[in-house]
């Protein structure tokens, strides 16, 4: 499997996407490194790929931009071929391809969550090998390590909107306060069958927690 | 020098110093302690800072603080600025092939009142500045800062701003500096120490 070549830029990154009826909230910070030296303060790490389907990268810059671009425009054709929006397993799909069979070159986790007709909010999770897990909520990035007893705590079935933003919220913000590859501000997007509706949240409007 | 993070900055100013640095400790990119010391004070007029691996910096503070006691109690007097520096540049350079990964910075004001700072590698080179010195992960982010914030005959309360500004900026552009600051500003007549809540991320 590769890793980070030296100077490459890293998106240390915590992602997070959850599902709730009628939707997804995703989630991410808005950090990206090159080593310890913070490259960019305000990335905007939740990429379209489709209308109702976005994802969430981690991992080294380029190749999860590359990667996105080429899903995107997968997404256009299937759209113009098959005369519909691909679904969310669809989309998910296409990049469990290009991340599998490109292991060897490339390192990124992506998020893949969305809105599709057929099964409403459905959240994918693409690991660095390229396996595919459709789960009820997902973490990745360096930073989720941090908080996965946090999320296994507190996600429950049947979440309303509001309740999965202030857990998307507070547990990105839980990551950023110990990972120091995630940081800065959080960036949030609501997915449902409207649209898209995407929330910012400076850095001194984080939630707090204690900080020892 | 990158495994556990954290930065010093020191600055001179009209009869006063300054000198600050974050409170992070971590393991790599996890944080594992927000109120790690960093800053030592030798005696009223006279403060050192250390930057780079956690346990040397430890292990230096206490070499210090025994090394300037057996001074005091053999010349009977605080031990100067100057001379202090020539003392950390020694111990390092004692452990040339195998050195401390520790980088200080030194600031105070001798027996009349003149301020004084300087830094030094690893091994002991001293480098004498006229306005500022600066040590650890931010280093280079630190100088930025400096450069373009300090200006000479600075008043104490003046120093405390641009030295905290200099500090809190350049570590926020640093993944393993930051999560909080400790500012000393040291007087003739007092010192001045603060604590600044920055960025916890």
């Amino acid at each position: 499997m590769a890793s980070l070549k030296p100077g490459e830029a890293n998106l240390g990154t915590t992602i997070m996407a959850v599902e709730f009826d009628g939707g997804v909230v995703i989630g991410a910070d808005t950090r990206t490194t090159t080593g310890s030296y913070i490259a960019n303060r305000v990335t905007d790490k939740l990429t379209e790929v489709h209308d109702r389907i976005y994802c969430c990268r981690s991992g080294s810059a380029a190749d999860t931009q590359a990667v996105a671009d080429i899903v995107h425009y997968y997404c256009q054709m299937y759209s113009v071929q098959n005369g519909e929006a691909p679904s969310v397993k669809v989309a998910a799909a296409m990049f469990q391809q290009l991340c599998y069979t490109n292991k060897d070159a490339l390192m990124a986790g992506i998020i893949v969550a969305g809105w599709d007709k057929y099964n409403a909010g459905s959240v994918y999770s693409i690991s660095l090998g390229g396996s595919m897990h459709r789960q009820g909520f997902a973490i990745g990035g360096s930073g989720s390590t941090y908080i996965y007893g946090y999320c296994d705590a507190t996600y429950r079935d049947g979440m309303t909107v509001d309740e999965c933003l202030q857990f998307t919220k507070s547990a990105i913000a839980l990551a950023m306060a110990r990972d120091g590859s995630s940081g800065g501000c959080i960036r949030l997007a609501v997915i449902t069958q409207e649209g898209v509706r995407r929330i910012f949240v400076p850095g001194n409007e984080l939630p707090t927690f204690f900080e020892g | 020098m990158e495994y556990n993070g954290g930065s010093v900055v020191a600055m001179k100013g009209k009869n006063c110093v300054a000198v600050a640095a974050d409170r992070r400790f971590g393991v790599q990119f996890l944080t594992v302690s927000t109120d790690f010391q960093k800053t030592f004070k030798v005696h009223d007029k006279l403060f050192y800072g250390l930057a780079g691996l956690g346990t040397d910096v430890q292990t230096l503070s206490e070499k210090f603080r025994m090394k300037t006691n057996l001074y005091k109690l053999r010349e009977e007097r605080p031990i100067e600025p100057r001379t202090f520096a020539h003392l950390v540049s020694s111990t390092l350079y004692e452990k040339r092939f195998g050195p401390y990964f520790a980088e200080p910075v030194v600031a105070g004001l001798d027996k009349n009142n003149e301020p004084f700072v300087c830094s030094m590698d690893l091994i002991g080179c001293i480098n004498f500045a006229k306005d500022f010195v600066v040590a650890g992960t931010a280093g280079p982010n630190l100088y930025g800062m400096c450069e373009s914030l300090w200006r000479e005959d600075l008043e104490p309360e003046e120093l405390f701003e641009i030295t905290s500004q200099a500090l809190l900026n350049a570590v926020d552009r640093d993944c393993i500096s930051g999560w909080g600051a400790v500012v000393h500003i040291i007087t003739p007549d007092k010192i001045i120490t603060r604590t600044l809540k920055g960025r916890m991320d």
